[in-house]
């Protein structure tokens, strides 16, 4: 049998493991080999049993029961499942009015996702910066993009924390533009008590296997504020003869994971803070800033390096996260950039051949600009300096887990010394110097 | 379909742990393009979520796109809405820029013998099968699979290094992207049903 049950269990960890030499140097991981792997989604008897039912369901049932249930939790009007989240948040445009050759304003930080949707959406995506603090859409950056054929603004809650809605709300309503959420990282993310999904005119999410919130597979959901632009997205997709259903058997696993979301959200929450104690302790590192009235749902986790709290002022700090980033792998920390360029400069948005013939960036050539990196100082910045765990604050049965990559913080944030040597032997390149890559 | 078969099917992919279809470790994706190559004779597959999904791939497998103008006999009224909205104008015609057969319970038994057509792609609506919308396309130009490849995961060449890849061909890189991706679950229990199907009448195992 093929299972996905952990052979061994992680030992918990011992006082003297985090005082011992670095892996790099021949001391032993704070992760062992072999046991590096986190589980995710967990699966379990619910989930089969649920499954197993679903079949004497008609499937339109199947998908309906869940898109009904799953919009309740989030409290928002109307829900619109679909095949995948960048498919929910076409719709999301869609349903807000988006129209052929419409701006749409999308932070220059996030998946290229959030950008392609308004592509699909026969839009134009407009390219801001990000908040230092939130790394989510800077509402000041965005007020300076809004043009006369703005239709919408679409913040990204990057990670899991919600952008500054308020903000953003505010100067929609001035500017007479929709608010449209891309809140494919923010499952049960809130803003005082309102969660994501619920916040805009319409809203966006992916539920892929990958999400805190995973569907069987595949699969998004698209939410609206009004009948009116739950009518309109369907009858965009009946114009255009699209299909964008999600599977029955995707939606029959999110059912029954649904029911345990508020047990994993507790988990991830008591990991963040548990983990986020212990980097506030090093220096070296800082854990994702959280504004007040706001829940964040770390579906991602982005760590800030400080050189100068351990003496590496005077080193690039693109090169003290690159030493990092070795060392924390090394000691089986799964740690990675997640993207390493703004999303304007991936190719599909310095050539720009769209559908084919540049449509639909030939509509409003006005809109379009021929971004380098240096555009975005912020994103840079944040690029340079941060480091992303990814599922690792997740699995809900091995605290040890985060026990031990807190220790490994540790114990790298106690080599200065190492950090430094490894700089002057790295040659190490600023993200956005190499290759784009997705994530 | 027998209950007991996709329950068995369903219960196989979900104990294995592997429901993702950016995952290393699946086995079932893979497992659904031989199957369907071997059917069909073809020797490449695009796996996609929608026959419109599918439809859309076999255009940019071809190098076809917006403002382009195809012949094609007999299209549906849907179909052929959903190649305006790509902005591609068809002329009602021969020869044909794509195949297209739709695959249900009745006839997945015959699928090879519905495959022997003559266009460079062609569509396989697997979404009558009953598990989902679902659809592949196939073609013996690898350069067009590896073109329709890239449309579905937004550039990337193969699903088990999505994240992580760099980009060695830039020319492949489609302009739009979508996440026209075939969740892992959905390919095994269509796996099962073509497989079952193809087996002669009395040998069910
Ligand atoms: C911020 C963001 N938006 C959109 C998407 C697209 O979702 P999907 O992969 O389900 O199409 C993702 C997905 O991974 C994402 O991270």
């Amino acid at each position: 049998m093929i299972t996905d049950f952990p052979s061994s269990p992680l030992p918990l960890p011992r006082e003297e493991e985090a005082a011992g030499e670095l892996a790099v140097l021949g001391g032993r991981p704070m992760i062992p080999k072999g046991l590096g792997r986190t589980v995710f989604p967990v699966i379990t008897k619910e989930d089969v049993f649920t499954m197993l039912l679903s079949q004497r369901v008609a499937p339109e049932k199947v998908v309906a029961d869940f898109a009904e249930a799953y919009r309740a939790y989030v409290g928002a009007e109307f829900a619109l499942p679909t095949a995948s989240g960048t498919a929910s948040l076409h719709m999301a445009l869609a349903g807000a009015g988006v129209e052929p050759g419409d701006e749409v304003i999308v932070p220059a930080f996030t998946f290229i996702a959030t950008a392609q949707a308004v592509v699909a959406a026969h839009a134009v995506p407009v390219f801001v910066d990000i908040d230092p603090k939130t790394y989510c859409m800077d509402p000041g950056a965005t007020e300076a993009a809004v043009t006369p054929r703005t239709k919408a603004i679409m913040p990204v809650h990057v990670h899991g924390l919600p952008a500054d809605v308020p903000a953003l709300r505010a100067l929609a309503d001035r500017c007479g533009v929709r608010l449209v959420e891309d809140a494919s990282h923010a499952h049960s993310a809130r803003i005082d008590g309102a969660v994501a999904g619920s916040l805009g005119d319409a809203a966006g999410q992916s539920l892929m296997a990958d999400k805190n919130f995973p569907l069987g597979g595949e699969g998004g959901i698209a939410f609206f504020a009004t009948e009116a632009a739950y009518r309109r997205a369907r009858d965009y997709l009946e114009r255009h003869g699209i299909d964008y259903g999600m599977s029955w058997i995707a939606a029959a696993f999110g059912a029954s994971q649904l029911a345990r979301l508020p047990y994993y959200d507790q988990i991830r929450a008591r990991n963040a803070e548990l983990l986020g104690d212990a980097l506030a302790e090093t220096g070296l590192f800082r854990p994702p800033y959280v504004p007040a009235g706001y829940v964040h749902a770390y579906n991602m986790y982005r760590i800030t390096l400080v050189p100068e709290a351990v003496g590496l002022e005077d080193l690039p700090v693109y090169a003290v996260k690159e030493a990092v980033h070795e060392l924390l792998v090394a000691e089986g920390v799964p740690a990675r950039e997640w993207q390493n360029t703004p999303i304007p400069c991936h190719l599909p948005f310095r050539k720009r051949a769209g559908f084919g013939g540049s449509y639909p960036f030939t509509l409003n050539p006005d809109a379009v600009r021929d971004h380098t990196p240096d555009d975005f100082p912020v994103t840079l910045r944040m690029l340079e300096s941060t480091l992303t765990l990814c599922r690792e604050l997740r699995s809900p049965v091995e605290y040890e887990r985060v026990l031990r990559y807190a220790d490994a913080f540790r114990k790298v944030a106690r080599r200065p010394d190492v950090i430094r040597k490894l700089v002057a032997d790295g040659g190490y390149r600023r993200p956005w110097e190499k290759a784009a890559r997705l994530g | 379909m027998e209950p007991y078969d996709t329950a068995t099917v369903l219960t196989r992919v979900l104990t294995s742990g592997v429901v993702m279809s950016i995952e290393k470790n699946d086995r079932e994706l893979p497992g659904l393009e031989r199957a369907l190559k071997k059917l069909t004779g073809r020797s490449n597959a695009v796996l996609v979520n929608s026959y419109t999904a599918a439809v859309h791939t076999a255009l940019v497998a071809q190098g076809i796109g917006h403002g382009a103008e195809i012949t094609q006999p007999g299209l549906d009224d849907r179909t052929a809405a959903f190649l305006a909205w790509l902005g591609v104008s068809v002329r009602d015609g021969s020869p044909a820029t794509f195949d297209s057969i739709g695959v249900d319970g009745g006839n997945a038994g015959r699928l090879r013998e519905l495959a022997a057509t003559g266009a460079p792609a062609l569509v396989v609506n697997l979404t009558g099968l009953g598990f989902g919308p679902a659809a592949a396309v196939l073609t013996d130009d690898p350069k067009a699979w590896a073109r329709g490849e890239r449309l579905k995961i937004f550039g990337a060449f193969d699903l088990r290094t999505m994240w992580t890849q760099e980009e060695a061909d830039p020319d492949l890189v489609p302009g739009v992207q979508f996440n026209y991706r075939l969740s892992p679950l959905v390919a095994a229990c269509v796996r099962m049903a073509l497989t079952k199907a193809a087996q002669p009448a009395g040998a069910a195992s």
